[in-house]
């Protein structure tokens, strides 16, 4: 188990090709909704998205975050709030002035051009960059998705995955001072999808270009991004590392969202301090488990909820590969429902009287088995004062 | 729009605070958004500019002429009355028995009557009964070619399916002269009766010969709408049909057969209502003996007698839009949506295995081909063949020697086919420029999301289901005789008349070519190509235009078609005028000279196909049809 500070240097460590916080802001989104005939899309979407940044809207379907890429587009238009790009509005702007580039679920390759002509389209309204001519840049971005010398053919007679590589190389042409992909890899089968995001991610670093990336699929969100907003009816849930997301979920909806995990909620039966410095005892159905709080609402990321006084009520959770089979202490007594074979892991779903919990374990379990963890492997979510 | 909140370069009210006077690149920025603006708004007006241009023409050229016949109908004398309808629907000439009901009769004893011997019907009646037989002949010769298209794999599959539009382009009065060339008494089915001993048949002026021309017409028509139906049906609901237990015979009476019905009475519901108007086809192959509603108004033009043709028009139009909005009622309803993903694997025509089961369905299709081809080939066949037959039965060039006669030699009143291809010519190349742009601005309008937009459609499309004779009728009294307005008396020529009328028939065709090309169309494309510096305008000419050309070329091809083989509005319209087009022609020989009306017909067919070869060859695409 790492420790808070360990956490935060692995974190640093991987992330040393990620714009720091203190980047300037590329893309702004304050207090933007949508709206369409009175039913909100999107509502009190507050986003900064930093140069050079890989930003994800994660959620599941009607989450707005199809509908907040469209806005940074400018195909759609805010009903309420401001949209800037660096600082300057943007709002009025139709998408062909914005310079972006954007690629769609489905491509959306002109079917009547050939490659070459799709990835030279935008260089029909903006010089290439680098003082190259024309074919100079369709044969340098060719090169760069992995399809040199496919110029002269059909989209047609490309697969799915090429057509993706060519939709990528047609946004990039033109030097888009932002990259706007929706869904870019959805249709393609899991393994495909596995490559291609390892590229996507080498070309947007290669080229530092801030790119604002949705999904629904949140391993692929955590996999890719420098930051991820997980996005839940509309509004932004949270917006963090892909690290902290998963570590630190801000709410229910997000623990359960990313990622496998099993939340618990139950009655604070000590105030923080008696039984430790930082250690909660929480009293679910008679069971008392014991939860790290951290060390307190000192900005560490985890514990930003206040300490609970006794009485309240306190939902935590704790991810399946912390969950301990055969543990002595801090564990309760759990019914093995099934078992999914993944692999590297076996997941398995226990019953504890009604409660179901999900393990991951290297080997197959039957039976009835004590399941519990270690109370600094639980994450509180939220504090309810009563 | 709501307002946007930078109005002005800098000014104070601009709450972000980010664009400064001293920036010159925010004060750029918004001027360039400024000027954005003002192009989305002007691109949308354009729009909406030739939405208005496009209404206007249709109110001046459709529904200001029709509603002067309905206004004719009901104003006699200056005097608003519903006399003439009463007169018209007690009239046992027009309703038959029905008449009586109407003139307060009771019902009960009209309908006893009705069942004995001496029952009648009236041209309303008639006319019905006709459109019926044909609908069930059209079905009867439809159903079996929807089948072999949609589930049999063969050499030209593709070039048969494609020529089930042909019938859409066909000039109806050639095909007549093609019937009169082969059911005449001295027609080629005679010849073949003789040639094999048998006694010859008299088919002329008989209901036959007037049911098959309709299947001809019909038939290709139900076959192409239930063969899109039978493909549209999914592989996988009937093999989970099957898996779960039903037999073949009981897969297709769930499964496919509730997915071709619907097709099918769409195709009979159509061809009921074009029956219902036929007018060319009766005129020439049944004359006034067997004339239906359309014939009589038509007579009734021809008498000057326009308010009792206006009401008959009418009361035609009401009986034909009521069936169409009773199928629509039924449609709305029974419509069944299919994932049609995996369709049906087609067989060959040679069956694999030698069983009963196999032969059967192949040998029906194979009885089927003899039929449809003497239904379908014999027509055109029997024209080509009578246009180079003397009057000894010889292979003579007597008839087209005539033709040229006639252009030399001819009277100032009599028909010469110079001046009649000319006028044809003229008038397809005008018409097809009016309706052009006016079908593809509909074909935009209607497939856009907006409220009323079903409204906007049936307006656009009512023409379709609007008799020629109607609006040929409300073009020659409206326009054409002229109106006053303001103390100014606005007149048409004849000639601009017939351009109209046969734009309003063909714009309908470029709406079905070019808005399925539209719908299919990618919102994500138009938007790719904005995001990637495209203005509105420039993705029209870029991406929209490109794709949907195809369609816009097959819209063309049809306008034209349409306009060299119209035949209803224009007879109304060249009455004394010297407008004649190749149509007319052919009508004025076909009374008196076979021979040359064939060739004439020859002549009219030649020029159809060669135009829309010439416009093919932009490349068309007719899947919309």
């Amino acid at each position: 188990m790492d420790s808070n500070g360990d956490d935060l240097s692995t974190t640093a460590r991987n992330r040393a090709h990620a714009p720091g916080p203190d980047a300037p802001v590329a893309v702004e989104l304050a207090g933007v909704a949508k709206r369409y005939d009175g039913a909100v899309a999107v509502e009190d979407v507050n986003l900064e998205i930093r140069e050079g940044e890989f930003f994800t809207l994660v959620g599941p379907s009607g989450c707005g975050k199809t509908t907040t890429l469209r806005l940074i587009a400018g195909f759609e238009t805010a009903t309420e709030g401001t949209v800037r790009f660096g600082g300057r509005d943007v709002s009025g702007l139709p998408p062909e002035d914005r310079d972006v580039g954007v690629v769609f679920q489905n491509y959306a390759l002109f079917p009547h051009m050939t490659v070459g002509e799709n990835v030279a389209y935008g260089l029909n309204f903006a010089d290439p960059p680098g003082g190259v001519t024309r074919e100079e840049r369709v044969a340098e971005l060719l090169e760069l998705v992995d399809l040199p010398g496919t110029a002269d053919r059909d989209p047609d007679s490309l697969s799915g995955g090429q057509r993706q590589r060519v939709a990528m190389a047609r946004a990039i042409a033109p030097g888009p001072d932002l990259l706007l992909l929706d869904e870019p890899m959805s249709a393609l089968d899991a393994q495909l999808r596995e490559r291609l995001r390892v590229q996507i991610r080498t070309i947007q670093r290669e080229l530092g270009i801030t790119t604002v990336y949705v999904t629904h699929d949140q391993e692929e969100a955590l996999a890719i991004s420098d930051r991820v907003a997980v996005m839940r009816g509309g509004t932004p849930d949270q917006v963090a590392p892909p690290r902290t997301v998963y570590r630190e979920p801000d709410s229910r909806f997000v623990a359960e969202f990313v990622g496998d995990n099993n939340v618990f909620s139950g009655t604070a039966v000590d105030a923080a301090g008696s039984t430790g410095n930082d250690v909660l005892a929480v009293d679910i159905d008679g069971e008392t488990l014991r939860v790290a709080t951290g060390p307190g609402a000192d900005g560490t990321g985890r514990g930003d909820e206040p300490n609970p006084d006794s009485g309240d009520r306190v939902t935590f959770c704790v991810r399946p590969e912390h969950l301990e089979i055969d543990r002595s202490s801090n564990a309760v007594r759990a019914t093995v429902e099934s078992a999914e074979f993944l692999g590297e892991t076996t997941r398995v779903h226990l019953d504890w009287d009604g409660t179901p919990l999900v393990v991951r374990t290297r080997d197959p379990l039957t039976g009835t088995v004590a399941v519990g963890f270690h109370p600094d492997d639980a994450h509180v979510i939220d504090v309810e004062r009563l | 729009m709501s307002d946007d909140p930078v109005d002005d370069d800098g000014t104070p009210d601009n709450t972000s605070g980010d664009t400064r006077d001293d920036d010159p690149e925010a004060s750029a920025a918004s001027g360039q958004r400024r000027t954005a603006r003002v192009r989305d708004r002007l691109e949308r007006r354009v729009l909406a500019a030739l939405a208005l241009g496009t209404l206007g023409v249709l109110l001046v050229v459709f529904y200001y002429p029709v509603a002067t016949v309905l206004v004719e109908s009901v104003v006699v004398d200056g005097v608003v009355t519903l006399g003439v309808f009463v007169e018209l629907l007690r009239d046992p000439f027009y309703f038959g028995d029905l008449a009586r009901v109407f003139a307060g009769e009771n019902p009960l004893t009209v309908a006893r009557d009705f069942l004995g011997p001496d029952r009648r019907i009236g041209i309303i009646g008639f006319t019905a009964y006709q459109a019926a037989l044909s609908t069930l002949v059209s079905v009867a010769l439809g159903v079996p070619l929807a089948y072999l298209l949609a589930r049999f794999e063969f050499r030209g599959r593709r070039t048969l399916r494609s020529l089930t539009i042909l019938p859409f382009v066909l000039p109806s009065i050639m095909v007549a002269v093609g019937f009169v060339a082969t059911f005449g008494r001295t027609g080629t089915l005679n010849s073949v009766l003789g040639a094999l001993g048998l006694p010859p048949v008299e088919l002329m002026f008989t209901l036959e010969a007037i049911l098959i021309a309709h299947a001809f017409y019909n038939a290709p028509l139900v076959a192409r709408v239930t063969t899109a139906a039978w493909e549209s049906v999914d592989a996988s609901a009937i093999e989970t049909a099957r898996s779960l237990g039903a037999g073949p015979l009981r897969a297709f009476y769930d499964v496919v057969a509730p997915q071709v019905y619907p097709a099918v009475l769409m195709g009979a519901a159509l061809t009921f209502v074009f029956t219902f108007g036929t007018f060319p086809i009766v005129l020439a192959l049944g004359g006034f003996q067997l004339a239906t509603v359309e014939v009589f108004i038509y007579r009734l033009v021809r008498d000057l007698n326009y308010a009792e043709a206006a009401a008959l028009a009418v009361v035609e139009l009401v009986i034909s839009l009521a069936v169409l909005f009773a199928y629509l009622r039924y449609e709305a309803k029974h419509t069944v949506q299919s994932g049609g993903v995996r369709p049906l694997p087609r067989k060959p025509l040679v069956p694999p295995v030698n069983t009963v089961r196999e032969w059967l369905p192949r040998a029906g299709l194979g009885v089927y081909a003899v039929v449809a081809s003497f239904v379908f080939i014999a027509p055109i066949a029997s024209m080509i063949l009578a246009s180079v037959t003397g009057g000894d039965g010889a292979l003579t060039l007597e008839h087209y020697r005539f033709l040229l006669d006639r252009q030399e030699t001819g009277a100032a009143f009599q028909v010469r086919p110079w001046p009649a291809i000319r006028n044809s010519l003229v008038f397809a190349a005008a018409s097809a420029l009016v309706a052009l742009p006016m079908g593809v601005v509909i074909a935009v309008v209607t497939t856009r999301e907006y409220l009323g937009r079903k409204l906007v459609g049936t307006l656009a499309m009512a023409p379709f289901a609007v008799s020629g004779i109607l609006v040929g009728l409300g073009l020659l009294r409206g326009l054409v005789f002229g109106v006053e307005i303001g103390g100014w008396r606005i007149a048409i020529a004849g000639s601009a008349a017939i351009v109209a009328a046969h734009a309003v028939s063909g714009y309908p065709f470029v709406v079905r070519t070019v808005a399925p090309g539209l719908e299919s169309l990618d919102r994500s494309l138009i938007e790719s190509a904005r995001a990637l510096g495209a203005s509105r305008s420039r993705v029209v000419r870029d991406i929209e235009l490109p794709l949907v050309w195809p369609g816009v070329v097959a819209g063309a091809a049809f306008a034209v078609a349409i306009s060299m083989g119209e035949f209803t509005s224009t007879i109304v319209l060249a009455t004394g005028a010297d407008a004649y087009t190749m149509p007319i022609a052919i009508e004025r020989f076909i009374g008196r000279r076979l021979g040359p009306a064939t060739a004439m017909g020859v002549v009219l067919l030649v020029v159809t196909a060669i135009s829309f070869v010439v416009i093919e060859r932009l490349g068309g695409d007719y899947s919309g049809l």
